[in-house]
Order: structure tokens, then C-alpha cells, then sequence
């Protein structure tokens, strides 16, 4: 309880408060961008928060990768282009609401949305993580190795629906993570005398080059801006009213947005579709679906919101990442040497209660947000790209720069943006590449550990029950696909 | 078998499957337990590449079969200008960042910021849009030294000649 009071207390100082509202602006301007996901997001803030105190710094993150899903509703309901894969299903009825002349009610029942829903995971999130953490202590260094195992198959399997080229990636991501000193036995391992690799590949500006760098480079291939904006009008706040008016409906999506963002990997976008459909089986208008119904808005808003909470509760406690974003928001962790998993609640208790809090907060801060000033911060999807391009590249690689003052990290990061430009026109997506790229130190690290503990017997992987049902999970994870429609059903979609 | 050969993701198979083996072949010197784990990832990623470059071959040749009798002829024309003006595109973006990064080790970030942002609006921008452009590179260049320069001391003037 101590903890909690004191959490309160450090996110109520003027400088949390304005680390929250800077990471709720950013994060609502970066959904907005089609294209620009927190994945992009968190890498281009990444290096100039690198330097604050890890508990406002992952205010800031965490604020940021929960308001960019808001923002994305912003775009989806005024001009029909989806900041996120995770707004899709508001395109289906916001932006029908927005012709009709409803825009400014659909933008209320997106603000509200983003509040109820949001508010509704996080308490949940404070429940759940300690006790999944507490769970979580009885792993030994196999059971660690298995979780980061199911964690990069899970991600693979989903993420863009080929698991091979999925595994491809992680693979590729773990062997990389094997450049510069190795832990075990201090030796040095691929660094080809280049003194920047002697200790490892460095995260952040491997993040930053593969999301910033690479995003700029597409965004860089097609002229034009994002967007035109649509006319705006209907009352904010008849849209709260409306929201208020449809207890079960948001309720019912609130839950479901929770279950989805606790399965690993399985992302906010199908808790939107998932929500919507529910909302149309069980409404007594299913007709009006689809054609402006502000069930579906408030359905699919309100699952999206309470997704994002769900999904850090495995992040947090496990260290398997819920989302695409989570898996950065897991990286960004680790930059902050806040290790996820059991230890976090114990060693870092102030940190992981402030986020907490903050987010908590960071739900009415998008509230007050929405209803003021979302309608003009839409204005920034009419920049064209020959000055957002330019603009990403600047601060992405200015802040790559800004860690160590050195034009090796830029080198780094230009390296990383070439790699996944290639990877994403070879059909791979750089996700996995940075998941094993973050776990590879853990996974090798418990590997080493496990067969020192065994002496060097590999039974010691599936001694365990714990280790066993790990195992049936990642076979499980790695055969989904191959299941049926369902499966697709409920993770298709991610940007 | 030729146009598979076409396609970017055969070559970035093939490539991954020579960077897999350039892993397992340079821990060959390694001590034992430091070329373990690599060694062991590099055989299983080499050998799932394999798989998926196979697949590539067998799976689009049913494809292929099966739309062989629909002609799209004038699709073709038109997907095949709009990949040209993208590669154009492209080609031009990496040369601006490629330029940009060694002007930046010459001569400090800044000109790196400048080169970026003078050589968008050059090379992508429209000659009506000129004062805009040199308006909003203005007004990022002001930011960067204001945010960067003057607040976070970083040294944007630090590079090789000075």
C-alpha cells in the first residue's frame, strides 16, 4: 500500500505530469499518422528520453503506446484511413457517422471510449500482474529459457501470418544478439574489431532503425500526404451521453478487449473486430451496424482501450509480450534496466506502481484531450510527406546520435533501417528480428544455466510441468495457423 | 523458374541463407561454449530458411497455375510504371541518407540535418512548394538546435574535419 501511495505521489509532481501529458500529445499525434504506430513511436522518442529517471521515462513510453490507439481512431472516424490496424473497426461505423454529419458525436464516443476502457484494464492490470508475478517466481533458469521460446513463437506465428518467416526473423534477431562480448565466457563474437560492437548490438538504435528509418523510407517511396479531413460536426458531448447510455455494451467489450490483450500476441485489432461483432450479435439493431451505428464505435473504442492494459500484464509479470507495441514496450524496458518478470514487483516496485498509476491517469488526460483539441491535431495528416519524411529521419537519427555523441550509432541505425526496408519487401516483418534481438542475452544466459544445473543434460528442458505445459503451448503457438479460420480470425491484422 | 527468380523475396531468402551460413562458419574459431548457441541458431535458421525457399517455388507454381488463363495485360503495364516512379523514389531517399551520414562524420550532425532536409525538398518537393519547404526546414532545423543543441548539449558541429 506504501508503494502505491508513494507511486501517487511521484506521478502528482509537475515534472510526471508533464512527462504524461508530453507522452499523451506525442502518442496521439503519432496514431493519428497512418503508418506511424507505437512501434515507430516509441523508437523515435526512445533516444530523447534515454537520459531521464526510468520511472517518468516509461511514463512518458507507456502514456505514448496508449494514446497513439486513440489517435488512430481520430483519422478512422474523420477521414476512413485507420491510424492502426487496431482502429479498423471503428472505420466500419465512425467514419459512417462522420458523413452523416455525426463526426463530432463519434469523436465523443471515441474520448469516452478511451477512458471507460482504458480505466477498466488498468485496474484490472494492477490486480492480475502482481499475481501472475507471484507465479512466476516458481521458474528456474529451463522454465525462462521456454517462456522467452513460446514468447519469440507466439509473435512469429502471428504476427503477419507465415511462421516460418516469422522464426526466420527471430532467428535472425537471437543471432544477432550474439554480437560483441559473450556473457558466458567474456570472448569476443562478431564484432569484426569495430569497437561500437563490442558490447552487442545496441537496442536503441536498432530500434530506431528499424522502425523509424525503415517507416520513413516507405513513407518516402509514395508522394502526396496522408490524408484529407472530412467535415466536422454533432455535439462531443452527445457522444458521452450516448456512451453512458450503453452499460452492457461497453462492459461486454471492456471484457473482451481484456481477454484478448492478455493472450500473447494476439493484438489490439482483433479485440476491435471481436468487440464489434459481439456488439452486433447481441444488439436489437444488428441492421444499423456497419452504416453509422454508435454501438459499434463506442464496442470497438472501448475493447481497443481496455486491450492495451491487458496486453502489458504478460509483458510486465512474464516477459512475453502481448502486442507488436508490447514487444517494443518491452525493449524500452529493458533500455531502462527494469527487467520484466516476478523480481520487477519487488526491485522496481516504484517504477511498475507509477506506471501503473500514470496510466490510470493517462486515460481522463485523453478524455480532456479528445474533447478540446483531437479535431485540430488531425491537421497533421495533411503535412506532406516530402517534410514528414525528412522530419522523421532528423529526430529518429539526431536522437540515435544523441546517446553516445558518436556517428558510429547513426551508421547503425541507417544499417537497421536498410535491413528492414529489405525485410519488409522480402515479406518479412522486422517485429520478430527486434523481439530476439531484445531476449537473445536471456535466452542464451538460461540456456547456459539450465545445462550447467543439469550437467549438460537437455532432460532438464521438460522436467518440469511447468516446462511441459510451456512446450505444449509453443508447439501449440507454432501449429495455430495451420488449425483453421478461427485462428486467423482472432490474430490477423497488426500493423 | 525464371520469374520466381524476379521476386524480392526468392533474394532475400537466398541472402538470408548465405548470411545463416556466414554465422556458423565465423564461430568455427569461437571457444566451444561461445559458438554453442550461435552455431545451434544459425543450423536451425539456415535449415527453416531452406524449408520456406522451397515452399516459395512449389506453393506459387499452383498459384501461377491456376490464373493462367486470365489476362492482365493492362494491370501489368500500370503496376509495373507505379514500381518505377517508387524505385525512383527510393533510389533518391537512400542516396539523401547515404550522402547525409558522411556529410554528418565529416563535418557534425548538423550538416547531416540540413543535407536530409535541403536534399527532400530538392529531390521530392514541387518548385511551387519551394517557400513552404525552405519555411518548414527552417522551422526543424530551429527546433533541432533549440531541443537538441542548446537543451540536451549535444554537439551537432562535431565531426571529423573540426
Amino acid at each position: 500500500m506504501d508503494v502505491v501511495l508513494q507511486a501517487i505521489g511521484f506521478v502528482f509532481q509537475w515534472q510526471t505530469l508533464a512527462a504524461l501529458a508530453a507522452g499523451t500529445v506525442y502518442g496521439i499525434i503519432i496514431g493519428l499518422l497512418p503508418g506511424l504506430g507505437p512501434s515507430a513511436g516509441m523508437a523515435l522518442a526512445l533516444p530523447l528520453v534515454i537520459k531521464w529517471d526510468p520511472a517518468m521515462a516509461l511514463i512518458f513510453m507507456g502514456s505514448l503506446y496508449k494514446c497513439s490507439t486513440y489517435g488512430g481512431s481520430i483519422t478512422a472516424i474523420l477521414v476512413n484511413t485507420p491510424g492502426d490496424a487496431s482502429n479498423a473497426a471503428t472505420v466500419l461505423d465512425g467514419h459512417p457517422m462522420c458523413q452523416q454529419g455525426r463526426g463530432g458525436v463519434a469523436l465523443g464516443l471515441s474520448a469516452t471510449s478511451a477512458m471507460v476502457g482504458g480505466t477498466i484494464g488498468m485496474i484490472c492490470l494492477i490486480f492480475a500482474a502482481p499475481m501472475l508475478a507471484e507465479f512466476a517466481l516458481k521458474f528456474g533458469p529451463a522454465e525462462y529459457f521456454l517462456t522467452a521460446m513460446l514468447a519469440l513463437s507466439i509473435i512469429s506465428a502471428v504476427v503477419q501470418g507465415a511462421t516460418i518467416k516469422g522464426l526466420i526473423a527471430a532467428g535472425l534477431g537471437l543471432l544477432l544478439s550474439t554480437v560483441g562480448f559473450d556473457v558466458i565466457t567474456g570472448h569476443l563474437r562478431y564484432t569484426f574489431d569495430w569497437t561500437p560492437l563490442e558490447d552487442g548490438v545496441p537496442l536503441i538504435q536498432a530500434l530506431v532503425g528499424l522502425f523509424a528509418v525503415t517507416q520513413a523510407l516507405v513513407l518516402a517511396e509514395s508522394a502526396a500526404s496522408i490524408s484529407r479531413l472530412a467535415r466536422l460536426a454533432g455535439g462531443f458531448w452527445e457522444g458521452v451521453a450516448i456512451y453512458f447510455r450503453h452499460p452492457v455494451v461497453f462492459l461486454r467489450a471492456a471484457a473482451i478487449g481484456l481477454f484478448v490483450g492478455v493472450l500473447p500476441a494476439v493484438g489490439q485489432s482483433s479485440a476491435g473486430l471481436l468487440a464489434w461483432a459481439d456488439a452486433k450479435r447481441s444488439s436489437k439493431h444488428p441492421e444499423k451496424f456497419g452504416d453509422g451505428s454508435p454501438e459499434g464505435v463506442l464496442a470497438s473504442e472501448t475493447a481497443t482501450s481496455a486491450c492495451m492494459p491487458g496486453d502489458l500484464v504478460c509483458t510486465i509479470a512474464l516477459g512475453i509480450p502481448g502486442s507488436l507495441g508490447a514487444a517494443i514496450f518491452l525493449g524500452v524496458m529493458i533500455v531502462f534496466g527494469v527487467a520484466p518478470g516476478p523480481l520487477a514487483f519487488t526491485e522496481k516496485a516504484d517504477v511498475i506502481y507509477s506506471l501503473f498509476v500514470a496510466l490510470i491517469l493517462t486515460s481522463f488526460v485523453i478524455f480532456v484531450i479528445g474533447m478540446t483539441v483531437a479535431r485540430r491535431l488531425a491537421v497533421i495528416t495533411l503535412l506532406p510527406n516530402d517534410i514528414i519524411v525528412p522530419l522523421i529521419l532528423v529526430i529518429s537519427l539526431l536522437g540515435s546520435f544523441a546517446i553516445r555523441n558518436e556517428m558510429s550509432d547513426v551508421i547503425i541505425s541507417v544499417v537497421f533501417g536498410a535491413l528492414g526496408y529489405v525485410m519488409l519487401k522480402g515479406g518479412f516483418t522486422p517485429i520478430p528480428l527486434l523481439l530476439g534481438l531484445v531476449l537473445g542475452e536471456m535466452v542464451e544466459t538460461n540456456y547456459h544455466r539450465a545445462l550447467l544445473i543439469s550437467g549438460g543434460s537437455y532432460t532438464i528442458f521438460h522436467a518440469s510441468v511447468i516446462s511441459q505445459v510451456l512446450i505444449a503451448l509453443t508447439v501449440l503457438s507454432l501449429a495455430g495457423p495451420y488449425l483453421g479460420s478461427y485462428w486467423r480470425t482472432l490474430t490477423q491484422g497488426e500493423k | 523458374m525464371r520469374e520466381k527468380f524476379r521476386l524480392t523475396e526468392v533474394w532475400c531468402k537466398i541472402a538470408l541463407l548465405f548470411l545463416f551460413s556466414a554465422f556458423y562458419v565465423l564461430a568455427l574459431p569461437f571457444p566451444e561454449k561461445s559458438r554453442q548457441f550461435p552455431q545451434l541458431l544459425a543450423l536451425v535458421s539456415f535449415a527453416l530458411t531452406a524449408i520456406a525457399l522451397v515452399l516459395d517455388f512449389t506453393r506459387r507454381s499452383a498459384v501461377q497455375a491456376e490464373f493462367s488463363d486470365v489476362d492482365n495485360t493492362e494491370l501489368a503495364v500500370l503496376d509495373g510504371a507505379t514500381k518505377r516512379v517508387r524505385r525512383k523514389r527510393y533510389y533518391r531517399a537512400w542516396a539523401i541518407v547515404i550522402v547525409s551520414t558522411g556529410v554528418g562524420i565529416l563535418g557534425g550532425f548538423f550538416f547531416s540535418a540540413l543535407f536530409l532536409i535541403g536534399g527532400f525538398s530538392v529531390l521530392f518537393g514541387n518548385r511551387e512548394n519551394v517557400k513552404r519547404n525552405t519555411l518548414a526546414g527552417a522551422a526543424i532545423m530551429l527546433g533541432v538546435y533549440i531541443v537538441f543543441g542548446k537543451l540536451m548539449g549535444v554537439p551537432l558541429l562535431s565531426g571529423l574535419l573540426w
